[in-house]
């Protein structure tokens, strides 16, 4: 248990130098796109005056370096500035808006995991059958349709057509179906055909043979014996689905209304709100790297042959 | 082995367990459920409407976009108003006057007025409110016509006397922009607010700021000591819906009362929807593509007179906007004070063949700019003129940008990057001409301004120099439409259209309508009977 344990420091640390090398691509990356944050926050009719007034105010004057201090040590001590578009605190513009996003994450990615990983074991144990045929079929649509297509479809099946659940918003509980279930389609499939894959590759073992050959169930064998070893594979792509979609919420956000970071992302873009767009994609990277490592402890529990 | 299994049965049942507690901390947070609005009589219910927008900010001074100004409009009022016939008229000031030698102006408020928080309207908070957009140390977007502001006075209770460095024929008009709405002096510093971060909003509008969840909704709340008009319902709800076919589900759905900003391609089939209405409003936002006057091709008025001839507006019009547009025929809406008509470039493309033959510009290279998403189908348009000037012999490449490296390329002092050609729109936040004819003046070429075809010409500055300080309404009028006629002549733009602003509302509600400054005015809306 220690070789995990410093193999989990040593990932750590590791992640700590990912994230400042995330942190400096992103803030050069910003300051080269065209368009003066000024200006798009001043609004056409500002004169130049005012456009260089604000520019001085929102500390653009100032060097590269010294624009980058200011921003790194500001994020070591948990300060990730003000938001020039609100005047309110970065953090508390992602506390506000971080909770709508990891919920619908989550609540895809149960969809995603019960769904995929159900479909999965009956397309491998039904190998070929018509079953496993129909059920490759929806995961092949699942994978090439567009978020945006697909939401506004739902959209227009459910809320206006029937008239079942609301359009947008996230307003009462019903409101999450819609956005989790669109949002759930792409991982749901790739879910699915991973764990078939995995689960022809275990079933044809020969542990798996001399399990059934000792009378065990079929139950037994599939979920004790062939599930359980098929893992792996299937819980990494689980978790990164999970990170995946924490970053495609942004397109289901904004067909579906609803609150979350990734609408926040694309509008502090759109306004050049460098503050804004920093903290989240910080946010972002660390939640991958997280996934990562707990990915990494959920190898040692999940199977016990693996040690660091 | 037993504890790993054991930790694995738990593990799925406790990430289910978390997400039950998130959905109950979400529903727990939410906004009440719109209800459906009471029956007639005396008023009450809940009236629901889908905008784009989210808000950046309720203060009235940091405005920039007229979504976002027109939630502010329900709970802050502004001194003067337009009516519904773009005059000006007061408001909380009954009367304005400006003296001859136009550097004064008194203003007679309203008595009675009471701002959200109990406190008076009165001259000390409107010199407290002027003051404040003149302050260097708060961003003040559309704060320009109120730096002529040299001094606020409050003579008694109820007059208000503003000077002001020059005369400013448009000063007046500026008072009626959400930017210089009156809110309640105590209230920069109470509720969590600070004088430059401004979120809840005190003002004399007959609602009162509500709750705000970001990127969610706004509530508003009937207020009970509201000086004019009682509105019929006790809420009214703005749900943040950015997707257009999104927002059109919602009122298809009854989830909404009323909607902006619909698909325009979806417009022609809401027309013969009978469940709900179409209103297609006039606004001043005047759209065109600018011509680069500064380039050795376009800086020739014959060139540039040809390609006004090349492009059927009117086509465009109703095949790539789907109606949402009036083709102009003056280089300023119609709404604004100062238009006259000077004339129009009717599809004559003969005709710009042979200008451009004569102008020995058959064949030259031009490139068109375009921003995509941000006027209604902008780059659908740019491709559509695109192709009509190559019809005349043009070659004529399509750039398209996202808008902040769109606003840098154009907003830059004039270079070899200059684009020869650019669809811009342009919507002055008051119904004057001296905001529009900021887009030919030398003074405002960029970066000062964006007057982005650094267009001049001696007899247009001189006549607008003029109009500057013309006290005399009507002198002012006549000077504006000289000032037009030879601009439209010049043509360093080619003129295309003003966008329509489209709202849609359900068949059950009645009062619905808009301003021309892409506003809608929905506070007295009711149920239809």
């Amino acid at each position: 248990m220690t070789g995990t344990a410093a193999h989990i420091v040593r990932t750590l640390l590791l992640s700590l130098i990912t994230l400042f090398g995330v942190s400096v691509l992103i803030f050069l990356m910003l300051r080269v796109l065209p368009g003066d944050p000024a200006r798009v926050l001043a609004g056409l009719n500002a004169s130049e005056e005012q456009v260089s007034r604000l520019r001085e105010q929102l500390g653009l004057d100032e060097s590269l370096l010294a624009q980058y201090w200011q921003f790194i040590t500001g994020v070591l001590t948990g300060d990730l500035g003000e938001s020039a578009r609100t005047s309110r605190p970065v953090t508390a513009e992602i506390a506000v808006r971080l909770p709508a996003t990891l919920i619908l994450a989550v609540v895809a990615t149960v969809i995603g995991s019960i769904v995929g990983v159900t479909a999965g074991v009956i397309a491998a144990v039904r190998r070929n059958s018509l079953l496993d045929h129909a059920i490759s079929s929806v995961a092949m649509m699942g994978v090439s349709m567009p978020v945006y297509w697909l939401g506004l479809l739902l959209i227009l099946l459910f809320a206006v057509t029937l008239g079942w659940l609301p359009a947008a918003g996230s307003g009462e509980p019903l409101s999450i179906v819609l956005p989790a279930v669109t949002l759930a389609a792409f991982s749901t499939a790739l879910i699915s055909r991973m764990t078939r894959a995995s689960m022809l590759e275990v079933m044809g073992q020969d542990y798996i043979r001399t399990a059934e050959a000792k009378g065990a169930a079929p139950r037994t064998v599939i979920i004790k014996h062939g599930l359980r070893n098929a893992f792996i594979p299937i819980l990494t792509v689980i978790s990164l689905q999970f990170g995946a979609l924490l970053g495609g919420a942004v397109l289901t956000e904004t067909v579906f209304g609803w609150p979350g970071i990734g609408r926040l992302l694309v509008d502090s873009i759109a306004a050049r709100d460098f503050a804004v767009v920093q903290g989240i994609v910080l946010v972002y990277a660390t939640a991958f790297i997280l996934l990562n490592v707990i990915v990494d402890v959920l190898y040692v529990v999940v199977d016990p042959r693996i040690r660091y | 082995m037993n504890t790993t299994t054991a930790r694995r049965r738990t593990s799925p049942v406790r990430l289910l367990a978390a997400a039950a507690a998130l959905g109950l901390l979400l529903s727990a947070c939410s906004v009440e459920d719109p209800e459906a609005p009471a029956a007639e009589g005396e008023g009450g219910g809940t009236f629901s409407i889908a905008v784009g927008i989210d808000p950046d900010t309720f203060d009235p001074a940091g405005q920039t976009t007229t979504t976002v100004q027109n939630m502010v409009d329900y709970v802050v009022e502004t001194l003067v108003v337009f009516d519904e016939n773009n005059e000006l008229v007061g408001n909380l000031a009954e009367s304005f006057e400006t003296s001859e030698d136009g550097l004064t102006v008194t203003l007679g408020l309203r008595e009675g007025v009471v701002f959200h928080d109990g406190t008076p309207f009165d001259a000390e908070a409107v010199k407290f409110n002027l003051e404040r957009i003149i302050d260097p140390a708060l961003t003040v977007p559309l704060g320009s016509p109120f730096e002529v502001i040299e001094s606020v006075t409050a003579v008694d209770e109820s007059t208000v006397e503003v000077t002001l460095s020059r005369p400013s024929p448009g000063f007046v008009s500026a008072l009626s922009v959400t930017t210089a709405g009156m809110i309640a002096p105590e209230s920069v510093t109470a509720d969590g607010n600070t004088n430059d971060n401004y979120q809840r909003p005190v003002g004399t509008g007959p609602y009162t700021f509500g709750e705000y969840t970001a990127g969610e909704s706004l509530t508003v709340e009937k207020f009970a000591d509201y000086w004019g008009e009682e509105p019929y319902y006790d809420t009214v709800v703005f749900r943040i819906v950015p997707e257009a076919a999104t927002r059109e589900s919602l009122l298809l759905s009854d989830q909404v009362d009323m909607i902006i900003l619909p698909p325009v391609s979806d417009i022609e089939a809401l027309q013969n929807n009978d469940d709900v209405e179409v209103l297609l409003a006039e606004s001043d936002r005047t759209i065109f593509i600018a011509m680069d006057t500064t380039d050795p091709v376009l800086s020739n008025p014959q060139v540039r007179q040809a390609l006004n001839y090349a492009v059927d507006k009117q086509a465009i019009v109703e095949n790539v906007l789907f109606g949402a547009a009036e083709v102009l025929n003056a280089p300023m809406a119609p709404s604004l004070f100062g238009y006259c008509e000077t004339g129009s470039y009717d599809y004559d493309p003969e005709r710009a063949q042979q200008m451009l033959a004569e102008a020995g510009a058959v064949g030259a290279s031009m490139e068109l700019l375009t921003p995509s998403g941000r006027y209604v189908q902008d780059q659908q348009a740019a491709e559509a003129i695109a192709g009509y000037l190559r019809e005349v012999g043009l070659d004529v490449s399509v750039t398209t940008s996202d808008f902040p490296s769109f606003l840098a390329r154009v907003n830059a002092p004039v270079s070899a990057q200059t684009p020869d050609l650019h669809l811009l729109g342009w919507a002055p936040p008051y119904l004057d001409a001296d905001f529009q004819m900021q887009m030919f003046r030398q003074a405002t070429h960029p970066p000062a301004g964006l007057a982005t075809s650094f267009y001049t010409n001696p007899e247009v500055e001189e006549l607008l120099a003029q109009a500057d300080v013309e006290t005399d309404q009507d002198t002012r009028e006549q000077l504006y439409c000289d000032a037009s006629q030879i601009i439209w002549d010049d043509a360093p733009w080619i003129f295309l259209w003003t966008q329509s602003f489209p709202i849609v509302w359900s068949s059950d509600v009645t009062g619905i309508s808009a301003t021309p400054t892409e506003k809608f005015s929905a506070i007295y809306a009711r149920p239809a009977d």
